[in-house]
């Protein structure tokens, strides 16, 4: 293909031969390494003199690394003169926000923290909450619990355990709102960071949040791999019209309905509570109110996070369809919630399987009975630990019909529904 | 309310400058919240208003975290701008980068420009560095660059450890003479040169010294140790050519890699770093490290700076 060269950054090699073998261009060669000192080194030995550069660069493994590496090849190939570059970005780094909700007091600050501040604010009866999803881990563990919970229990709890749960809770108003905390929102400034390397052009997949292309003031082109996961469901599940599609939680409800409309499959969604009471008794819990309940222990505090589940798995297969499955917490969960409620099999689809931390044995572990991921993020290692319960569908066709399509000057939409 | 007053922010409390230069400011740190994800991505968050504050964000970088460092600090740069800080100036003691300054073969990217684009796309109003590897790199910013010295609290600790009468300053090679040349003059010293022929980066091949060092107390001044393998041969090669003992002194100790296995296999008496960059970790493994402490510079150039005074005081004069 004339002028076009496509350079592999360290995070997904493998993933950067498949498209290099789907579009019939040897991989151009970049050396890449660290000085003695954790610095990053890049030397860029093909010439990209008024060539059309392509960087894959995933935002998985050490992120920060690989996100500066890429940064790093970008500016290279930006002063050796390359016509164009595109950052091929299959998972795209810093896409997951966090959007803790506010409520009208904000947060409180009073909160013993990882890396607290000096002078310390001393905090009685904090509750050490196990962080066991992104969302809570990611910024304010107890402080915005603290603060979700005096909330809350100066409202009625709307259910039908209101009435006993006077019972369950106990006022905790020691807790007074004080300054709302600012949170970094990195999105913008991962678009600028990228933009003033000198990235033309940006290639991703299934965004966590389709708002992240108006960061950019260059085109983005957003892939999807739901006709990928539609492939799988129509040919590898038997009897899928009668599965249920399934969304862990809420805010992945639009992209799992759409999987169900276009198979006419039935839809359920799974909604997690993130309310946090005290308990006094546990046993007095109304099994209507908590189908599920995850229950952390600390010294005088029982903190709960409740899922539920709306619509009917009983005797069904269940096909959970998320974007992104990193500490594992929420899929697995969701998963076990299914089968309690008596689903017969669990399918966990996922575009970005990142595994951080745990999330492998995790998985093992849980109800979930398969797993499909796709190449976005390097795969190898977790096969070996997955085993038969990991599949992994490969999306490296879309990704170099893409680049392929930009090249030419082509429109990429037809991908979009049709995948290749 | 707020009224434009200086606010410290650094993003590990146990980081000893940023405690350094709060307790010499008398100003508490700013209360900051810095959660690393299991898939390594960093979240940030800050626990009080700094709306139309003066922010100086201190941030030390220590060798193998280079880039968790440099994303960390551009989330705060950038955190802090979005939450309506009047001026942000980014402290950076050791500036990441600094040795990726030119094109020096082909396609060979010039990263500290791109630290300089980074840092501004960022939203950072000022940076304050200290002994960059190549001045020059002031030129890549459009904001304001105070390049600070620790020449000054060098020749302090020369004139309180070393009998001055014989001692000699040294440049580890040709690139350093500059400064080397410099200190001597600051202290009236004669001054001595190793050229060496480098073979690839890192790695240290012949040596041929320049002057006389004979049974001369030699004092090796550098802006940065990395792996210390240069020190280490320099050592040996002014101790055959006469010299008393081997002194290093250099700005940032970045000590990666076999830094503290090369100091102490060497014949270097001591080694002497500020703490630009941490090593507090390293001290207990090496008896021959010592510091020099730099959070004196760092806390007056802040206040000059918010109070609108000239710095240029700072390059000549230490501080108590």
């Amino acid at each position: 293909m004339r002028d076009l060269i496509v350079l592999s950054g360290s995070s997904n090699p493998q993933l950067t031969a498949r498209i290099c073998k789907q579009l019939g261009v040897p991989k151009g060669e970049v050396i890449s390494s660290k000085f003695a000192n954790g610095e990053t080194s890049v030397t860029v030995v093909d010439s990209v003199r008024e060539k059309d550069v392509y960087i894959v660069q995933s935002g998985c493994g050490h992120t920060n690394d690989n996100f500066f590496e890429l940064l790093i090849m970008i500016s290279a190939c930006k002063t050796a003169s390359a016509k164009r570059v595109t950052a091929v970005l299959p998972l795209f780094p810093y896409s997951r926000q966090p959007d803790l909700p506010y409520n009208k007091n904000g947060y409180s600050v009073n909160g013993k923290r990882e890396f607290d501040s000096s002078p310390g604010t001393p905090i009685p009866n904090s509750t050490t909450n196990e962080s066991t999803d992104y969302l809570t881990s990611s910024i304010v563990k107890d402080t915005s619990n603290d603060m979700r919970k005096s909330t809350l229990l100066n409202q009625p709890v709307p259910t039908p355990a209101a009435s006993s749960s006077s019972s369950l809770l106990i006022n905790n108003t020691e807790d007074t709102p004080t300054y709302k905390e600012w949170i970094a929102q990195s999105g913008t400034l991962v678009a600028n960071l990228l933009t003033t390397a000198g990235a033309d052009h940006i290639i991703t997949m299934d965004l966590h949040d389709p708002q992240f292309q108006g960061f950019f003031d260059i085109p983005v082109d957003n892939l999807y791999s739901k006709p990928l996961l539609q492939h799988y469901i129509a040919n590898n599940i038997p009897d899928f019209q009668n599965a249920v599609v399934v969304s862990p939680d809420s805010g992945g409800a639009k992209r799992a309905i759409a999987v169900a409309d276009q198979l006419g499959m039935s839809f359920a969604l799974i909604h997690k509570e993130r309310r946090y009471r005290k308990l006094i008794n546990p046993t007095t819990l109304d099994q209507s109110l908590l189908i599920s309940s995850t229950i952390t222990p600390s010294n005088s505090n029982k903190v709960i996070a409740t899922t539920m589940l709306v619509g009917d798995v009983a005797g069904k297969v269940c096909v959970l369809i998320d974007d992104l499955v990193d500490t594992s917490y929420t899929i697995t969960r969701a998963a076990s919630l299914l089968k309690d409620q008596g689903a017969t099999y669990v399918y966990a689809l996922v575009t970005h399987g990142v595994f951080s931390g745990d999330a492998i044995n995790r998985i093992n572990d849980s109800a979930i009975d398969k797993i499909i991921t796709t190449t976005s993020t390097p795969q190898d290692g977790h096969a070996k630990q997955l085993g038969t319960k990991l599949e992994v569908l490969d999306v490296s066709r879309i990704l170099a019909e893409a680049i392929r399509r930009i090249n030419n000057g082509e429109s990429v939409s037809m991908l979009f529904e049709h995948g290749w | 309310m707020a009224t434009n007053s200086i606010k410290l922010l650094a993003s590990d409390t146990h980081n000893g400058l940023a405690g350094l230069v709060s307790k010499r400011l008398g100003t508490p740190l700013t209360n900051v919240a810095i959660k690393r994800d299991s898939n390594k991505e960093v979240s940030f968050s800050i626990g009080e208003s700094i709306r139309d504050e003066d922010i100086f964000i201190i941030m030390q970088i220590g060798s193998g975290i280079v880039n968790d460092k440099v994303v960390e600090l551009l989330i705060m740069i950038n955190a802090c701008k979005t939450a309506s800080a009047r001026r942000i100036t980014a402290i950076l003691p050791n500036f990441p980068y600094a040795r990726q300054d030119r094109k020096d073969k082909s396609r060979a990217p010039i990263t500290a420009k791109l630290m300089a684009d980074m840092l501004t796309t960022a939203g950072c109003d000022h940076v304050v560095t200290m002994d960059l590897h190549a001045s020059q790199i002031q030129g890549f910013f459009d904001i304001p660059v105070d390049n600070l010295y620790a020449e000054p609290s060098v020749v302090k600790y020369i004139r309180e450890t070393v009998n001055i009468d014989e001692a000699i300053i040294i440049s580890p090679d040709a690139g350093g003479a500059k400064r080397a040349a410099g200190l001597a003059d600051r202290l009236d010293l004669n001054f001595a040169l190793i050229h060496k022929e480098r073979a690839r980066a890192n790695e240290v091949s012949r040596m041929v010294l320049v002057g006389d060092v004979t049974d001369k107390v030699c004092i090796i001044v550098d802006d940065m140790a990395d792996t210390c393998g240069t020190l280490a041969k320099a050592a040996e090669v002014l101790l055959d050519n006469g010299a008393k003992k081997v002194i290093a002194i250099v700005t940032h100790g970045i000590l990666s890699g076999n830094a503290i296995k090369n100091i102490n296999n060497s014949k270097l008496d001591r080694v002497v770093c500020t703490n630009t960059v941490p090593f507090e970790e390293k001290l207990p493994q090496c008896p021959r490290l010592d510091t020099i402490d730099i959070s004196g510079v760092l806390a007056e150039s802040i206040r000059r700076l918010h109070n609108g005074e000239s710095i240029s005081y700072l390059f000549r004069n230490a501080t108590l």
